[in-house]
This record gives structure tokens, C-alpha cells and sequence, in this order.
């Protein structure tokens, strides 16, 4: 029976070619959709599964307070004064283990490159269990001793075995090499989003002291990263709650107020959950978005299959009412659709598993990823959607073309078609509200991000060659002359030095207060140190009082020098001294206080800038101080103007090679400092946009299905309408108006939710487009416009019919 | 009211070449009840089809109230069909979707009438006809005569002065074809002209004038007085 219905259905598919793959095609591509998203999410979201401990491991994150305002929820990192605080109040646990990553010049003595050294307490290497090629979990004990990856060791030393050998840290510090690992697999947190650098060479936390006078066994207070994550590993008897009510305790008891000012709790976290954590730290749930994403276009699909098997199972009521007529029971009858949908549904899955087959290696190599689609695992997961769509599908259509009595079936095919209609007309409507959603809503993410990118113009991006790295004892006492031979070369009109450069995602703060003692931190100041070039080279044009400069002591920092700094402040910092205009803050005085001993510093305001929003990206503007400390600066700008640009670069990198001969230039434009970041937000909308393309696409694959289909059906009507009188014209528009309706229905529905939706996008940025709601209206047109310019083609085809031919074949 | 003159109907297929009319001369004066007859295949419904303006002659002139509209193109002639022309079919053709009053209604729906205006004439139609009871059925609930009953309701409720039926009573039985064409002969009393094709020679009596074709000759011509 089962493999009658089997051979029946296929022979049925064979018989509407065109339909079955329509049917077929559209299922096929939600399928892969959704089978890709799954096995998407279900790879982000089971990392560091290779190494043992990662069930009894967990990281503690911060959850920062309004007060800290650089646009993040939470970090997954916490001070480093935190870790060795758990490891002494609790001796039950396992391990707690620290790190911090910091990029150093790593020199064998015959090559140089710039690494991010991660740098970790030795309980780092029990956590984790790396294989070890040489040398063993000992290797951090030693605090000159450093752990390198296999790849890394063929990077610098061309061989793995290199126990033993010598490397430097910015041509200043020795370490030995203490171990060899093999390379850490892509899917660990290591390799998560923005720490992508993997894990390439370890050295001790307690190297710091040696590298920066860093007093590592106490850590501090002051510095937040996002990479910098601390582990804490525990015995099989204690779970995440308990570690979470240490942490409260240790908050409550042990971290200082100032600190409890920007960070309002800790939190534990799996480290299983390490890997998307940085979506939590945005405030953006992509990991739940692409989930919903591929769900909705598989929802689309199948609702599309549903639909064209409704509207064709109606061309066989026939056939069901000479069957019922010679016996078969609604059942028997039920089961043989059922069985068909089932059919399509496994072609669909097989034709998308073949899909992900290439799909995946493609997707592999472009985003360095390692997914599979592991069939052993998977097989269940596959073989439950494969059943539940061919059923959630088929079951309509089944169920309306067998319930009725054989007669009816021969004969009335009317009432049938008219309520079935209507639940067509709704089926469409959903896909449409469906993809007119997405459609909106990357409509709007990408406004958004274009906006974000037009704001980035307000500094000359692509005209600003930036130096990092500057903050080296071998360079620093070098950037004068760095600066004169750089300036004097033919398009370079000024060279700026600087703590940092717009779109690093800096935020170094500042609180003061008008008068000295008072509780600063009332008034927060974003803090800029830079040389007076600054200006200069990023076009900002001083709106009151003056410029800092070398003729005026007062205007630079130097060494311990605690006098008065003069200063300049944006506009933005101007109510500070409740003043509107901007000369009326030349020469107003300010103090901040040092927050250690007490003591605070004076500042006086010499010149006014206009506001610029230098972080940029997600930041608000921002009150902004700019002081002249040359001891921070750590970044260079070059502002190229006219000439072949890569010949300028060429011959900045022929100076840096001459004057500073011992470390590598760091250069890059600042265009690519600002796609650092971009490229997170241009990722996020090409997936959406790639969504909102499938589920778009398989709407217009449904209306095209049906619209033919609904025009063979009423070739007879169109036929008599016309004899009776009705001109091309308005058949036509009886026919693009009959499925209108549920697209406008769709858009009704659709807009608002995108509107809600593309809400918690743009809240997280600080400069928003004006109104979303131009943008919904065009994405809805242009809905419409598709669906209009789909059923056209059929509709012109049947208006422009001559009626006989429709009614002579009765 | 219209006159045929030497209309030729050939059709082009694939290989052979059908001339369904091959010269035919007729005209039809107001008021005329004419009924066309003849075998199977010689052109009747070809010959209907020209004069309801549903299709085109290869050949030969069409005058309809004195305007040739033998080269009118589709929206022209619908103007024209649309003024003047009601029609009946033998398989009825009415439309499953819809119901009795609903299409009825649709003859009117193209000819810029206010609602209201509609629903008047087709409720009055409807009880001439004898299926005001069945104003909201669908078709499929029907009998056949009870369908070919809407079906020539349809055709009337324009008062369009000409009515053209083709087989009118092909798919009824003998009392309710009878039915029909006492229908069409109370619509000719009050005026309306109407072209019939049957294969019915009782129903053809019902007719004033008798044509009988013959592979797209007109062979005889008989008139009855009325
Ligand atoms: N669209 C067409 N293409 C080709 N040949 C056609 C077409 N329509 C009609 N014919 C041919 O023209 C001739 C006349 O057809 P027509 O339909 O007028 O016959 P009829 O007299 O109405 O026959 P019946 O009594 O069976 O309805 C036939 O031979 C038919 O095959
Ligand atoms: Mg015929």
C-alpha cells in the first residue's frame, strides 16, 4: 500500500513537471536555509567542546552601568584585580586563571612581526588541555617562559622544534620558549568574532612586571578589554550559582566605589558561551535572529508548497471523487496525499543536503570556519523537519480535497474553491508579510549603517595614513625627527601624533568638577592626548580662544609637571562651565581628581572646538578634552593631500625604515581603522539581506505558481467575462488586483513589526536616521511592485486571450 | 440589422487548411427570430461566433446597423458587442465561483451602471425567469434547466436588442428545452432579435426563418409565416 502511494506520487510528480518543480525548488531552498542555520547556530554555539574541562569551566563578565556609556552591555572580562580575589577567598576551586591580550614586536633575532601575546596566569594551561608538541602544562611557571602554537613556531623559527630558543619582546625583553602546542581547532572561543587572531603565542601574566612594571599578583582596577578574559574552573561538587554568589559577595564587598560606578554586577558565564558572548556584550541577539530568520523562511516555504498544492489539488478533485466513487476511504485517500508531500518534502531535503554539501566548504573557506554536517549526529534532526514539513505541508490540502462526498467532489467544485481561495489568499499574505518584514528591516539596517558611514566623513578617512605602535621606548624619543622627515616630504601637509585616532573604540575617561576637591565625576570629559598638529591634519578649526602650541609651557605635559595643563575642550563640554557661547569658556578652570592619593589636577580651557563625534560608529557625541601629553602618544596620523597616494606611503614607509630601523612600521589608513568595526554591521546586513532575498524570492516563486495556475483555472470565467463585455483592461486588473489584496493585507500587518523590529537595531546607535518610516513605505512599494510585475505576465497573457478559445474548449 | 456579405472563415493549421465558411450571404432584419441548423462541423458556431463579434471573418464584409465592422479590431468590436449582443450558450457557462444573482449581475458589471441600478434589473430579471427563489445559490446546485434559465437571464438583462444562442437547448432534456424556447420566443414577441443554431427541427419551429448550412454553404432558406 505504502509503496503503491509511493509509486503513485511520483508518477503524479512526473506528470506536472513544471508544478512539481515549483513545489519542489521552493521547499528545497527553505529547507536549505533552515538546515544551514541550524547547523550554523549549532556550531557557534558548541565551542571548546574538544577540550575536557570546558563543562566545569566559566568566565566571569561585567555588566557595565549607564554611567560607563560606550555603547555595551556587558563585557565578558572583568579587572584584573578580580581573579586572584576569588582564587584566595575560595580554595575550593580548581583554577582560576587570567588573561590579557597585548601586541609586542616578537623577534627571533632574524625576523620581527607584531603578535597579540596573550598573556595568562600558569593555571591557564591545567584549564585548558592543549596538545603539546614540546614541553608541557608547566611551561607559564616560569615567568620568562612562553608557549608558542605549532603555526606560530613555523612562523618565526620556519621548524616546531624550538624548545629552548630565544625570542624578544619589542627588541627589549628575553623569553624562552617553554612549550610547543598544536594549533587550537576554529572552534574554540579563541577564534570568536573580535578576537579572530586565534591563539598564537602565551606568555605569564607575570611577565607584566617585567614588560610594564605591572603588579601582576594584585592586578587592578582601572582597565576593561573585551579579549581580556578571566577562567575559573570548578570541582564537579559546585555549580555556576554558587560561583555566581561568590561573585556577588566579592562585588558587594571588595570592589571599589568608583569602579561600581561603571560596572554594576558580575556575572558568571558558561564557557561554552564564551563564543557568542560578544553579541551579548552589543546588545544584539544575532545567534536568536538567524534562528528566527531561517525558521521564518522555512515557515515560507512550506507555506508556499501548501498554497500551489491547494490551488492544483483542486484540477483533481475529480480524480478523488472517481476514487472515493470506487471505494477508497477518506483515510486511504488522506493517506495517499500525505505520502505525496512526503515524497517532495525528502527530494527537497536530499536536493538541499546536496546544497549544503557545497555550500559548506564554500562557507568554510570564506569565514575560516570548520562546520560539517555531520549526518550521524544530524540524521533525527533532518529526518523530524524532513516528516514535519512534508506533513505541517500537506496536510491542508490533503484533508480539503478528501473530506468531501464522492458526488460533491465529481461535481462541486465551487464552494470548494471559493473558501479554499480564501485560505490561499491569507497563505500569500503571511509570505508576503514575511518578506516584506525582512525586506524592510534590512532596508533600515542598511540606512542605518549608511548613515553611520556618511558620519564617519566628517574626518578625511581615506587621506589620513595612520602609524600605530608609537608608545615604545625605542620609538618615542624618535617622533620629532619622525614627524620633520615625514613632513617634509612632497604631499604630506601634516603629521600628527595622538593617544588615539577617530573610530578606535578608545574610551578613556575622565571625571572633574569645577571646583578642586569637589566630587569629580560629576562631569565626565572623554580624554584626547595629542600633539597640536592634530588639528591640523584632521581639518578641525578652532571656534574660540587658541590652538595649543610649543611657546607656551603650560601647554604641554612634561614628565611629573603638576601645574596647571591648558587645554581645549568641544562644544559639548561647554556646560560644564554653564556657559552657551564659546568664548565665554576661554580660560575657565577645572580639576579632576586622582582617585589614589587625593590630589587634583587643574586644567584651564585655552581654545574651543566644534563637537565631532571621534569614537563614532554606535557613540553618542561626547564632551571631549584635548590635552598635549607627548608620554601618551601612541598613534601617528599622516594627512596625504594630492600625488599618487601608494607613492607617499611608499615613501613614508622608506623614512619610518630609516629613522626607526628596529621595529616594522604599523601603517594603515584610516579607512581601514573605521572598517574594523563597519564590517561587523555590513556582515550583519549582507545575512539579513541574503534572508530577506530567500524569503522574498520563494513569495514570488509561490505568486508565480499560483498565478499561473489560478489562470488556467479561470481561463472559462475570464472567457465570459469578456464575451459579456469586459475590456482587456479590466480583466487585468481584476487579476493583479484579486492577489493585491493579500500583499496589502501582508504589508498592513508587516511594516509596524518592522518598524518595531528595526528599533532595537537603531537604538544602538546614538545617531539614528531620522524616521524609519519613508524607508517602510518604499520597501513595501517595492513589495507590491514585484508582486505586480510577477502576476503581470499572466495576467496581460489571459486578458488579451481571444474569449473563444477559452470557451470553445469546455 | 446586420448583413453578411461573401464571408469566408478559413482556418490555418499545422497542416490542413479548414474553410468553416466559404461565402456566405446573410442578412437578418430586426425583430427576426432565425434559427440556424445544419450537420456537425459546418460551421454554425463559426458563423455565430462572427456575428456575436467574437471573432474575425478572413473574408467578406459584416455590416452591422449599416457600419461595416468586418476590420474592427478586439476593443472596438467589444464596444459594439457589448451595446448590442446578449448570448447563450450550450454549456450554459456560467461561473462556479459566483451566484445566480451574482452572475447575472456580471452582463451588467461592464457597462458603467450604478449598483443599485444593477441589482434592480437583475432582481427583476430574476423573477421573469422564474429563479428569484435562487438568487443565491451557486450554480453547481442547480439543474440544467434550472443554469441554462440564469444563463439566459444573463443574456436579457442588458436589453441588448440582439440575442445569439448556440445550442441553446443541447443539454437539456425535451421539457426543459421546451422551457427555453418558450423563453426566447416571449423575449422575440417583446422585440428582441434573436440567431439560434440547433439540431432540434421542433425547436427550429419555434423560429420564423430557417437557414441550413452545409460545409459553410448556406444550402436553403426557409421562412415561415409567422
Ligand atoms: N479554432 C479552430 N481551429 C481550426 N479549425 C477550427 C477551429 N474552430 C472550428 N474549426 C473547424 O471549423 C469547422 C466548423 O466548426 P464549427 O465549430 O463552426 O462547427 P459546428 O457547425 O458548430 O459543429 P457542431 O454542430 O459540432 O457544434 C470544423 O471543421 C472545425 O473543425
Ligand atoms: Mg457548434
Amino acid at each position: 500500500m505504502l509503496w503503491n502511494n509511493i509509486v503513485i506520487a511520483i508518477r503524479n510528480l512526473r506528470k506536472n513537471k513544471v508544478f512539481a518543480a515549483i513545489n519542489i525548488s521552493g521547499l528545497a531552498l527553505g529547507l536549505t536555509i533552515y538546515v544551514f542555520g541550524g547547523l550554523l547556530v549549532e556550531y557557534e554555539e558548541s565551542h571548546d567542546q574538544g577540550f575536557k574541562n570546558t563543562p566545569y569551566t566559566y568566565t566571569i563578565g561585567s555588566v557595565a552601568s549607564p554611567m560607563l556609556d560606550v555603547g555595551v552591555d556587558r563585557f565578558n572580562a572583568v579587572f584584573m584585580a578580580v581573579g586572584p580575589i576569588i582564587a584566595a577567598e575560595s580554595p575550593d576551586i580548581a583554577a582560576v586563571a587570567r588573561t590579557r591580550g597585548i601586541e609586542y614586536l616578537v623577534s627571533t633575532g632574524i625576523e620581527s612581526f607584531y603578535e597579540n601575546i596573550r598573556f595568562a596566569d600558569p593555571e591557564f594551561l591545567q584549564i585548558f588541555d592543549f596538545e603539546y608538541l614540546y614541553g608541557d602544562a608547566d611551561a607559564l611557571l616560569d615567568p620568562t617562559g612562553i608557549l608558542f602554537t605549532e603555526s606560530m613556531a613555523i612562523k618565526h623559527f620556519g621548524k616546531t622544534d624550538v624548545l629552548g630558543e630565544t625570542v624578544s619582546f619589542d627588541n627589549e625583553f628575553d623569553f624562552h620558549v617553554a612549550a610547543v602546542i598544536k594549533d587550537v581547532a576554529a572552534n574554540t572561543h579563541f577564534h570568536s568574532i573580535l578576537s579572530d587572531t586565534g591563539l598564537g603565542v602565551v606568555a605569564p601574566v607575570r611577565a607584566l612586571n617585567r614588560l610594564r612594571d605591572y603588579d601582576a599578583d594584585a592586578g587592578d582596577w582601572n582597565n576593561l578589554s573585551f579579549g581580556d578574559i578571566t577562567y575559573v574552573m570548578l570541582p564537579e561538587s559546585l555549580d555556576q550559582a554558587w560561583l555566581q554568589s561568590q561573585m556577588n559577595s566579592i562585588y558587594e564587598r571588595l570592589v571599589p566605589d568608583s569602579q561600581k560606578e561603571v560596572i554594576s554586577a558580575f556575572e558568571v558565564n558558561r564557557l561554552q558561551d564564551a563564543n557568542t558572548a560578544v553579541w551579548d556584550m552589543i546588545g544584539l541577539p544575532v545567534i536568536g535572529v538567524v534562528s528566527l530568520l531561517s525558521l521564518m523562511i522555512l515557515i515560507i516555504a512550506c507555506v508556499n508548497y501548501t498554497n500551489l498544492a491547494t490551488a492544483q489539488s483542486l484540477g483533481r478533485s475529480r480524480e478523488v471523487g472517481m476514487r472515493k466513487t470506487m471505494g477508497a476511504t477518506q483515510r486511504q485517500l488522506l493517506l495517499q496525499f500525505l505520502t505525496e508531500s512526503l515524497v517532495i518534502a525528502t527530494i527537497a531535503m536530499v536536493i538541499a543536503i546536496a546544497a549544503l554539501e557545497v555550500i559548506i566548504p564554500l562557507f568554510n573557506n570564506a569565514t575560516d570556519k570548520i562546520m560539517t554536517l555531520d549526518y550521524l549526529k544530524t540524521l533525527p534532526w533532518l529526518l523530524l523537519t524532513t516528516a514535519l514539513v512534508g506533513l505541517c505541508a500537506g496536510l491542508y490540502p490533503a484533508w480539503l480535497i478528501t473530506r468531501t462526498n464522492p458526488i460533491e467532489a465529481l461535481r462541486d467544485t465551487a464552494r470548494k474553491g471559493r473558501k479554499s481561495s480564501k485560505v490561499r489568499s491569507v497563505m500569500i499574505g503571511a509570505q508576503f508579510a514575511i518578506s516584506a518584514f525582512m525586506l524592510a528591516l534590512v532596508t533600515i539596517v542598511f540606512m542605518q549603517n549608511d548613515r553611520v558611514k556618511e558620519g564617519s566623513y566628517i574626518f578625511p578617512r581615506s587621506e589620513i595614513y595612520t602609524i600605530d605602535r608609537l608608545r615604545v621606548e625605542g620609538i618615542s624619543d624618535k617622533l620629532p625627527t619622525l614627524r620633520r622627515e615625514l613632513e617634509a616630504l612632497l604631499n604630506v601637509d601634516s603629521v600628527a601624533y595622538s593617544s588615539q585616532v577617530p573610530f578606535e573604540q578608545n574610551n578613556s575617561q575622565l571625571g572633574v568638577s569645577l571646583q578642586p576637591g569637589d566630587d569629580a565625576g560629576e562631569f565626565v570629559l572623554m580624554n584626547m592626548r595629542m600633539s597640536p598638529e592634530f588639528l591640523d591634519a584632521y581639518d578641525i578649526p578652532i571656534i574660540a580662544g587658541r590652538n595649543l602650541g610649543e611657546e607656551v609651557s603650560n601647554d604641554k605635559q612634561t614628565d611629573d609637571d603638576t601645574t596647571a595643563l591648558n587645554v581645549l575642550v568641544n562644544e559639548l563640554a561647554l556646560p560644564l562651565f554653564g556657559v552657551t557661547r564659546a568664548v565665554d569658556a576661554v580660560n575657565k578652570r577645572f580639576y579632576s581628581t586622582d582617585d589614589d592619593d587625593g590630589t587634583s589636577r587643574e586644567f584651564i580651557v585655552v581654545g574651543v572646538v566644534p563637537t565631532q563625534n571621534i569614537v563614532g560608529l554606535f557613540n553618542r557625541e561626547k564632551p571631549w578634552m584635548y590635552q598635549y601629553v607627548p608620554e601618551s602618544f601612541r598613534i601617528g596620523s599622516v594627512r596625504i593631500t594630492g600625488g599618487n597616494i601608494m607613492d607617499t606611503v611608499e615613501n613614508i614607509e622608506d623614512i619610518w625604515n630609516r629613522v626607526i630601523p628596529d621595529y616594522p612600521i604599523q601603517g594603515r589608513f584610516l579607512d581601514d581603522v573605521f572598517e574594523d568595526v563597519y564590517q561587523i554591521l555590513r556582515l550583519m546586513n549582507a545575512a539579513l539581506a541574503g534572508f530577506a532575498f530567500v524569503a522574498l524570492s520563494l513569495a514570488l516563486i509561490g505568486l508565480f505558481g499560483l498565478a499561473a495556475f489560478m489562470a488556467a483555472q479561470r481561463t472559462k470565467e475570464i472567457g465570459v467575462r469578456k464575451v459579456l463585455g469586459a475590456s482587456s483592461l479590466q480583466i487585468a486588473r481584476l487579476l493583479v488586483w484579486q492577489f493585491s489584496t493579500p500583499v496589502l493585507w501582508a504589508l498592513l500587518v508587516a511594516l509596524p513589526a518592522a518598524y518595531f523590529g528595526s528599533r532595537t537595531y537603531l537604538n544602538f546607535f546614538a545617531d539614528r536616521i531620522e524616521s524609519p518610516l519613508p524607508i517602510l513605505i518604499a520597501a513595501g512599494l517595492v513589495a507590491v511592485l514585484l508582486a505586480w510585475a510577477t502576476i503581470a505576465g499572466h495576467a496581460i497573457r489571459i486578458a488579451s486571450s481571444n474569449p473563444i478559445t477559452a470557451l470553445r474548449y469546455e | 440589422m446586420l448583413k453578411l456579405h461573401n464571408m469566408y472563415k478559413i482556418y490555418q493549421t499545422d497542416e490542413v487548411e479548414t474553410i468553416a465558411l466559404n461565402g456566405v450571404n446573410l442578412e437578418i432584419a430586426q425583430g427576426d427570430f432565425v434559427a440556424i441548423m445544419g450537420p456537425s462541423g459546418c460551421g454554425k458556431s463559426t458563423l455565430l461566433n462572427i456575428i456575436g463579434m467574437l471573432d474575425n471573418p478572413s473574408e467578406g464584409d459584416y455590416f452591422f446597423f449599416d457600419e461595416n465592422i468586418a476590420g474592427y479590431n478586439e476593443s472596438q468590436r467589444a464596444e459594439i458587442r457589448k451595446q448590442n449582443i446578449g448570448f447563450i450558450f450550450q454549456s450554459f457557462n456560467l461561473i462556479e465561483e459566483l451566484t445566480v444573482a451574482e452572475n447575472i449581475e456580471l452582463a451588467l458589471l461592464y457597462h458603467n451602471m450604478p449598483s443599485a441600478e444593477r441589482k434592480k434589473r437583475v432582481n427583476s430579471v430574476m423573477d421573469r425567469m422564474g429563479i428569484a427563489h435562487r438568487a443565491n445559490h451557486m450554480p453547481g446546485q442547480l439543474s440544467g434547466g434550472q443554469q441554462q434559465r440564469v444563463a439566459v437571464a444573463r443574456a436579457v438583462v442588458g436589453d441588448q436588442p440582439l440575442i445569439l444562442a448556440d445550442e441553446p437547448t443541447g443539454n437539456l432534456d425535451s421539457v426543459h428545452g421546451q422551457e427555453v424556447m418558450e423563453l426566447l420566443r416571449s423575449l422575440n414577441k417583446e422585440g428582441t432579435t434573436i440567431v439560434m443554431v440547433t439540431h432540434s427541427p421542433a425547436h427550429a419551429d419555434y423560429a420564423h426563418r430557417r437557414v441550413n448550412l452545409f460545409d459553410g454553404h448556406i444550402v436553403t432558406e426557409n421562412t415561415r409565416a409567422a
